[in-house]
């Protein structure tokens, strides 16, 4: 079962267009709700008159910041995000009213009638001027973290170096783009709770958000997960669920949201923009004597991840290398730019681009193979990270290269513009430093079957289906003894969110504990030697013991203050991937032909779910280095987003590494975001493989590579 | 309003709609087939794919009063749970499918293009669903899936 290409568990309801996503969904006398939002970005509000909307055929309320009957203010890591603004609005886009209508054309409508005053303020555009600027966004000032990495001393490792590469980096914000836009719907049960039905990565945290939103109790809420299109860290904060209590503790009537794409694009958070500053030495026989990495980065006016992205990226700043000297030095600054949060990565993809770069750049100075360096310098089992962590156990990274490796010793150019490049990186599985536990149960049914108790999203990456092997296995059972009870706060425990690539490995652990539980009991109780599952489960119905709960935190430590030294994960994946382009030196036109992606997932639970992974990553990849920019104001549609089609897909070969995680469940740990990390890094070096130029800013659209080009050939001409 | 007298899925159908109504809304909303999605409503992603006398068309471009007369496919005409067509097999057996939303889309324009071309290449293939979407899968599943179902059904048989 464990390594096995088993069919997703969902794949049939799928193929036949089945599903309930919640757009979908259906019930008697629903209402639409749609919110009004900020068209300034940053201003007073000075009043709202929202009688003509009010007046309007088909409204039954409008909800402003004022009606909120409990805590006004939400958020994943500090509740500092007003659920509906008042008084003030921080970005084009921010909540300010809830219209709610007896049909979608009704909200809709109403929306032009809503009239509101706004005096506007200073917008602070960028994170350099928000660190100078007097306009204070929130008043505590314009920073909203400061994270440092330090070991050895930078200094001294700079002055043993033979060679010193110094480049800025920067990347801009991207959005999501899942195909199912931000959609629920809520009601009030038969006891008279609030339940919340929609698309989401953690039906836990969103609950808890509504209780305090609403001001009551936990249990007088109820989320559950319908099927979700996608998320890549977009549905990890709160999008229409708020929204959708707040109209049903008003209305108590079932009321439905579903974003337009417009919508989706301007209130959805987005990938950080950073600002890298990378300064690398090196001995001249390669190995990476000291790192200097200063990152600025610009989080929006709220805090979603920003606090979680500012602390990662300065962990991995390094990437996957033993560096003994490192500083590394990382402020997140507020603006009134979009909302930045967590997306597939949470910023480790734009510090890839930054290290590998660096690597492609020190090699070239010394005269040395890319693979050879990555080779000489890649972490081990006993390397020491840039946060002095000592890494024991399933570090295949190694590895990833050695698959690598003849493909790339045996590289040929098709043409005199093309070009082959590698990319590397390290991931840490889980929330950084801090506990991240997973809780399931399994209980032994009244018609003798086994049910799996799961808290856990499944947002299309097949973590269902990951659960469901790593449970058959540790049983050893036949599947049809087993149904999955998932998605729905009142039936499972909290795991966390489906973010940082944990759920194989954090949620997996969870299932395999619970079901280790169970498998002894059914041992004892002779299910092994014959006896029947519904007679097993009768008598456990008599003693009462039908319960089997697993439990899984990956063992981390807080990390120190100042120097962030500490253990900030149980265990890292690592992958390398190798990418060949062609451009064509005159449009500026980059085609990725071919990928070569190796993976050390620790232990593959299901390989063909763990090559969609990479394949989709793969993908999203190309969109970061080529293609993709949300500019605020500009990007409204998918008019103006550009995202790949099948027709920039290269041909991917995927090299699965098992280098096994003695925590894991099975060794496994995560392959989600890993997928992604190195994808933009490996075409950005091979662009410069191809025609000599190093990009600095991602994405390398079009336009920027013709003009990287062109200026190449000027300079060229100029010289005598 | 105008009445419009069209072919579903291979069962005659007669509707009201508006003249400004899209295919897109009718389908889902007068007709509840909601296995057509709506994923930008501008003829960008093709989550609202359906089959207008077997070519592909964005519903949500679509007048509704212009399939009048015409023939209109969903999913739901390809298979169903006890015989699924060979597209939606290998759909499962390639592991082309992840969240699902662009799935129904995608396998109508598989569809297509199998109709006309029983031996597709992969540009054929890459082509036939560019105008379709999928932030999930990188597309190479679905390729892939594609490519064998070619060599194992007969489309229009
Ligand atoms: S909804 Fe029709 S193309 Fe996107
Ligand atoms: S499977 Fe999610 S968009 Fe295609």
């Amino acid at each position: 079962m464990v390594g096995s290409n088993r069919k997703r568990i969902d794949v049939i309801d799928k193929v036949l267009g089945k599903p309930v996503f919640a757009g979908d969904m259906k019930a008697d006398r629903l209402l639409f709700a749609v919110v009004y939002r900020s068209p300034r970005p940053h201003a007073w509000i000075k009043s709202i008159d929202v009688s003509g909307a009010l007046a309007q055929p088909g409204i039954v309320k409008v909800i402003t910041g004022e009606d909120i009957p409990g805590k006004k203010r939400f958020g994943v890591i500090k509740k500092d995000q007003p659920c509906l603004a008042e008084g003030r609005v921080r970005y084009v886009g921010e909540p300010i009213l809830l219209i709610v209508g007896e049909t979608e054309n009704a909200a809709r409508k109403a929306m032009s009638s809503v009239k509101i005053h706004f005096e506007d303020i200073e917008a602070i555009r960028d994170p350099f001027t928000a660190e100078k600027s007097g306009t204070l966004i929130h008043e505590d000032g314009n920073l909203l973290g400061h994270r440092k990495v330090i070991k050895g001393n930078v200094e001294r490792g700079f002055a043993e170096s033979d060679v010193i590469v110094e480049h800025t980096y920067s990347t801009t914000w991207l959005d999501h783009g899942f195909m199912e836009t931000e959609a629920g719907v809520g009601y009030l049960d038969d006891a008279g709770r609030i339940v919340v039905v929609s698309s989401t990565q953690n039906i836990h945290y969103k609950m808890k958000e509504i209780s305090r939103v609403l001001g009551i109790s936990e249990d007088m809420v109820r989320v559950i997960q319908s099927t979700t299109g996608g998320g890549f860290g977009g549905k990890l904060d709160v999008t229409v669920e708020l929204f959708l209590a707040l109209a049903v503790y008003y209305t108590k009537r079932p009321v439905m949201m579903r974003f337009t794409r417009e919508e989706s694009f301007v209130s959805n958070t987005k990938r950080h923009p950073l600002y890298i500053e990378y300064k690398t030495g090196a001995k001249k026989d390669g190995s990476i004597q000291a790192v200097k990495v200063t990152i600025i980065g610009d989080t929006g006016p709220y805090i979603s991840y920003g606090e979680t992205v500012c602390l990662r990226v300065a962990v991995h700043s390094t990437g996957p290398y033993e560096v003994p000297n490192v500083h590394a030095d990382s402020r997140m600054f507020y603006t009134n730019n979009p909302v930045c949060g967590a997306m597939r990565g949470f910023g480790v993809p734009q510090l890839a681009f930054a290290h590998e770069s660096q690597m492609d750049a020190v090699a070239r100075i010394l005269n040395m193979d890319p693979l050879d360096i990555r080779l000489k310098n890649g972490l081990r089992k006993g390397s020491s990270t840039a946060t002095s962590q000592i890494l024991h156990d399933s570090v295949g990274f190694i590895d990833t290269l050695k698959k690598i490796e003849p493909f790339w010793r045996e590289r040929k150019k098709s043409s005199h513009t093309s070009g082959f490049g590698i990319g590397c990186m390290f991931y840490g599985c889980g929330n950084t430093a801090i506990s991240n536990p997973a809780k399931c149960h399994l209980r032994l049914t009244e018609d003798g079957k086994i049910a799996l108790h799961s808290g856990v999203c499944e947002i299309g990456q097949g973590s269902d289906t990951i659960l469901w092997q790593i449970l058959l296995e540790t049983l050893k059972i036949d599947e049809k003894n087993v149904v999955l009870v998932r998605g729905d706060t009142d039936t499972s425990s909290d795991v966390g969110s489906t973010s940082a690539s944990r759920q194989t490995y954090i949620s997996g652990k969870a299932v395999y504990e619970a079901a280790r539980k169970l498998n002894r009991y059914l041992d004892e109780k002779g299910y092994y030697r014959g006896r029947s599952l519904g007679d097993i489960c009768e008598e456990a119905m008599t003693e009462n013991n039908v319960i089997f709960d697993g439990y899984f935190d990956p063992p981390t430590t807080q990390l120190d203050k100042e120097t962030s030294e500490g253990a900030p994960y149980a265990t890292y994946a690592f992958a390398t991937h190798m990418t060949e382009v062609e451009v064509d030196d005159k449009t500026g036109v980059c085609l990725v032909k071919r990928v070569h992606a190796a993976h050390d997932v620790g232990r593959a639970v299901n390989p063909r779910l763990v090559k969609g992974q990479v394949y989709g990553g793969v993908a999203m990849g190309i969109g970061l280095a080529l293609m993709e920019e949300f500019i605020p104001g500009k990007s409204e549609s998918l008019d103006n987003y550009y995202m790949p089609t099948s027709m920039d897909m290269p041909e991917i070969e995927v090299f699965i590494v098992e280098d096994e995680e003695p925590t894991g469940p099975f060794g496994a740990k995560g392959v989600g975001e890993p997928a992604l990390i190195p994808q933009a890094a490996s075409i950005i070096n091979g662009i410069q493989d191809a025609v000599g130029v190093k990009p600095s800013q991602l994405p390398c659209h079009i336009e920027r590579l013709k003009k990287l080009i062109e200026d190449k050939k000027s300079e060229r001409r100029q010289e005598p | 309003m105008k009445k419009i007298d069209f072919t579903l899925n291979g069962k005659q159908t007669i509707l009201d709609v508006e003249d400004n109504e899209t295919l897109l809304h009718a389908l889902r909303e007068k007709l509840d087939i909601k296995s057509v999605k709506e994923g930008c409503s501008i003829g960008e992603c093709g989550a609202c794919t359906v089959l207008i006398d077997n070519e592909p068309h964005y519903s949500c471009l679509t007048l509704a009063s212009k399939v009048s007369g015409h023939d209109v496919k969903t999913v739901e005409f390809l298979g169903d749970e006890n015989l699924l067509h060979p597209l939606q097999e290998a759909f499962i057996t390639y592991g082309a499918v992840q969240c699902g939303y662009c799935t129904p889309g995608m396998l109508l324009a598989a569809y297509s293009l199998l109709l006309k071309n029983e031996h597709p290449t992969d540009t054929d293939i890459k082509e036939a669903i560019s105008g379709n979407l999928c932030r999930c899968t990188g597309y190479i599943q679905i390729v892939e899936a594609i490519r064998n179902a070619a060599g194992l059904c007969k489309c229009n048989s």
